[in-house]
Parts: C-alpha cells; structure tokens; sequence
C-alpha cells in the first residue's frame, strides 16, 4: 500500500543512491521499506576513522512529521549515546521537522561523532571522559572501533 | 516611535510567570478537547470569559465588539498561528470566489519553491506539503470537481493530515522568506532570542508545535502577499492609565494593494492566536494605505526595517521567551 509516508521515504532512497553524502550509506530491508540498515563511517583524521558504525531507522506512517528512531547496531562510546544504541539528538527529538530527509539525518549523526554536546549527556562516563581525559577518551574510541571491524 | 495610546510599559504587561500559566493552561485544555479550528461562535462569548476577570480585559473586550462579531478559536498547540492563518484566508477565498486573488498566491508560491531550491532545500522534502495547500486554495474555489462548501473546508481544516502538511507548508514558506532576507530578519531575530538567523530559523519556525510571533507572521504574509491584521487582547492600558483602546497591527507585504480590512484577523491574546470576524461585509475597494496611529509601536518598527528598538520590545520578546520555553 502506498501512502504519503511510503511514497516519501522512496524519494529519501532515490535521492541517498543518486546523490549520497560522503562516509554514508543506507537502504530499506527488502520487505520493509518502514525499517531501514545504514552505515556511518568514522570521519577521517579523527579518532573515529576507520570506524564502521551500524544503525537502524524505523519510521512510522507519520513520518516525515514525525522522526524516524534511531539507534546504533554497533557499540558505541559517546557523550549523547545511550547504552542501547539510541542517540540524543535535538533534531531526533524535539527540533524535527520533516525538512530532513534520510541522508541529512545520518548526516547529522555523523557530525555528532566528533563534535558531541556535553549538555545532553547519555553516557555520563564518556562525557565526563570527554572533557577531563581527551587521550583516555580518544583511547576508548579507538577500542569501539576496532570493534566495529569485527563484530556482526 | 512611542504612541500615546498603545505603547505597553513594563508594570502594564502580565508577569511572565502569569503568561506561562495561562500558556500552559490554554495548550493542556485545547489540545485535549479542541479541534485544529473550532465553530464560529459570538463575540460574546469571550465576554463569558472574562466575565468574572481583569477589568481591563473586559473593558477591551466591550469595545472589541464594535467592530468584531465573532470569533472562531484555534487549537494551542504551538501551530495555532498558521491553523488559524490557513482557514481564515481558504474561508475568504471561498467567500470572496477571487479567482484573481489565487493565481496571485500561487505566483507568490512559485517564488517560495524558487527561493526553497535556491536555499539548498531538496524539492522532494517540501513538495508534498506544497501539493496540499494548492489542492485546498483549488477547493475553495466554485466550479470545481473538488469544490467545497464551507462545512467540508472545516471538517477539511480539522483534519489532522491535511491541517499539518499545511502548517508545515506555511514553515517552510515562512522559513525561506528569513533565510533569504536574513539581513533585514536578522535584528528582529537578535530581539527575540541570542539565536542567529540559521539557529532561529532550524529551531524556532521549522519544527512544529513551536509558537509564532510578529518576525514569523511578517515572513509569511510578505512571501505569500497576505495583508494580516493582528488585534492584541492583553491588560495593558494607555499612557494616562485608563485608555483601554484595543491595539491592533496590521501586516502589510510590500506591493500589496491596500485594504481596509485584511484577508486575515486574528486575535492575539498572550501565547495564542485565534480567528477574529468583523461587523461589516469586507469593502473590498482598495483605500489609500495610511499609516495607523494606533499601530504598536514595537510592531511598526519592523515593517519600518531597522529603527531603534523601544523598550517595550524587549519586554515583549522576553515574554515571548518565557512562552516559547
């Protein structure tokens, strides 16, 4: 069935293969366009390069007056990322709006990475760890992603 | 810049605290057991309202009722500018049946697409919303297959669906017109938050639910050429302490041909906005455009560009603050 949440999330898909954002990618599930799989990679020069960091969205039929949730696969160590994957996010949140589109959400999550907000803290250790002890902190970044090289 | 009539001083304005509780009290009643818009009811009933209230108040809404008759409220869920904005014009245009008046707008709508894509906005993230408000302006039209009466355009108006593409339409409009006039937003901007024209424009008009004052109803009845006349119901009283004269403002776009009464009245009471009917048939003559004495003075600065702000601007902005937080 199609409906204008459906139809919208296929030109997201259509516009993230024709034109996507660097360190990016992301698709439905076969049988599901309401669930999707992306990938963020680590940006580069920062301690998160080389990493590969699995996510899912799930959308609902309000979309895109309403975010997608979204949360990480992969373990993470971040400031506004909680222990079960799920991101703290303004634009996730309470400043959606449905001018963003799949690519510009993965987009922001990946510019979250290395540029956290020490207000909204999700993972209290690594805020703490973040402002206190940058070399500890970047240590612990590196272990998650050398983990994201193996875990499945 | 100050009048001797409108200006409202510091100790005129409720308190910030007062304006949230009642804030807080309009949007937890409404948005459990109003509609988007509600019925036309008679301007007596906000006399109801206020029956047992400030006197100020009442005195305002006595003289209110010489030249409004009715009101029709809006849901206060942060989007009542724009519900209210969107019935008010579709039920004039089916009024009015100026065909002339649409095809004006949707020219006005093909310069907030251009200026859209201009922006960086992808065409595919706006374009439904954009399908949603034409197809409505095409509704309120005679003749058509889709024509409505004026029951269908409520029931249409309290739609969830085709209320929120609307409102969402109306952001995006709303936003562009900033975004691209930055400069000329930008101090008005600077007024209301410590938010440059980017962060105000991404937090402040893009999301829904989140509310609306004079810097966003200027951007849209600019980029859509939508006169808008806004009357101000509040406790403030004139310079001699006893003037109760009900201020309004009216929003004029640039290049407009003048009116005497706007498309679109809505009433203004601290936090919300509702629909506003006036006494006669609209005169639909153009007048010559005068500037009203009777204008808020920290309004008019803005159609004004860049004058000085008065200080009850800032207290105004601190209040909207104090609102939208």
């Amino acid at each position: 069935m199609s409906t204008p949440s459906r139809k919208r999330l296929m030109r997201d898909f259509k516009r993230l293969q024709q034109d996507p954002p660097a360190g990016i990618s992301g698709a439905p599930q076969d049988n599901n366009i309401m669930l999707w799989n992306a990938v963020i990679f680590g940006p580069d020069d920062t301690p998160w390069d080389g990493g590969t960091f699995k996510l899912t969205l799930q959308f609902t039929e309000d979309y895109p007056n309403k975010p997608p949730t979204v949360r990480f696969v992969s373990k993470m160590f971040h400031p506004n990322i909680y222990a079960d994957g799920s991101i703290c996010l303004d634009i996730l949140q309470n400043q959606w709006s449905p001018i963003y589109d799949v690519a510009a959400i993965l987009t922001s999550i990946q510019s979250l990475l290395c540029d956290p907000n020490p207000n909204s803290p999700a993972n209290s250790e690594a805020a703490r760890m973040y402002s206190e002890n940058r070399r500890e902190y970047n240590r612990r970044v590196r272990e998650i992603v050398e983990q994201s090289w193996t875990a499945e | 810049m100050n009048s001797d009539g409108g200006g409202a001083s510091e100790e005129d304005r409720p308190r910030d605290d007062e304006i949230l509780a009642f804030h807080h009290a309009i949007r937890a009643a409404d948005a459990e057991k109003l509609e988007f818009v509600g019925d036309k009811e008679p301007l007596s009933v906000l006399a109801a309202e206020y029956e047992a209230g400030n006197p100020v108040f009442r005195a305002k809404v006595e003289k209110l009722g010489q030249t409004y008759v009715a009101i029709r409220r809006a849901r206060g869920d942060g989007n009542c500018f724009f519900r209210s904005f969107m019935f008010s014009y579709l039920e004039h245009i089916l009024e009015t049946r100026d065909e002339t008046e649409v095809k004006r707008i949707q020219k006005n709508i093909e310069q907030s697409k251009k200026a859209l894509i201009e922006l960086g906005y992808q065409e595919f993230t706006f374009e439904d919303f954009l399908s949603i408000f034409v197809e409505q302006l095409d509704s309120v039209l005679p003749g058509r297959e889709s024509s409505v009466d004026i029951d269908q355009l409520v029931e249409k108006c309290r739609d969830r669906y085709i209320s929120d593409y609307v409102v969402m339409f109306f952001r995006f409009v709303t936003s562009a017109e900033i975004r691209k006039r930055a400069e000329f937003f930008e101090p008005f901007i600077l007024g209301l938050s410590n938010m440059n024209v980017q962060q105000f424009c991404k937090t402040s008009v893009e999301p829904m639910g989140e509310e609306s004052d004079h810097v966003h109803i200027t951007a849209l009845s600019d980029a859509l050429g939508v006169p808008v006349r806004v009357v101000y119901l509040d406790r403030s009283v004139g310079a001699d302490g006893k003037n109760t004269d009900v201020n309004h403002h009216d929003f004029l776009p640039p290049d407009c041909p003048t009116v005497e009464m706007p498309p679109v009245v809505l009433l203004y009471r601290p936090g919300h906005y509702d629909i506003l009917y006036t006494r006669e048939v609209q005169n639909l003559a153009p007048v010559p455009r005068v500037e009203e004495p009777q204008d808020l003075p920290e309004l008019k600065g803005l159609q004004e560009a860049k004058e000085t702000p008065v200080k009850s601007i800032q207290d105004a902005n601190s209040t909207q603050e104090a609102i939208a937080a």
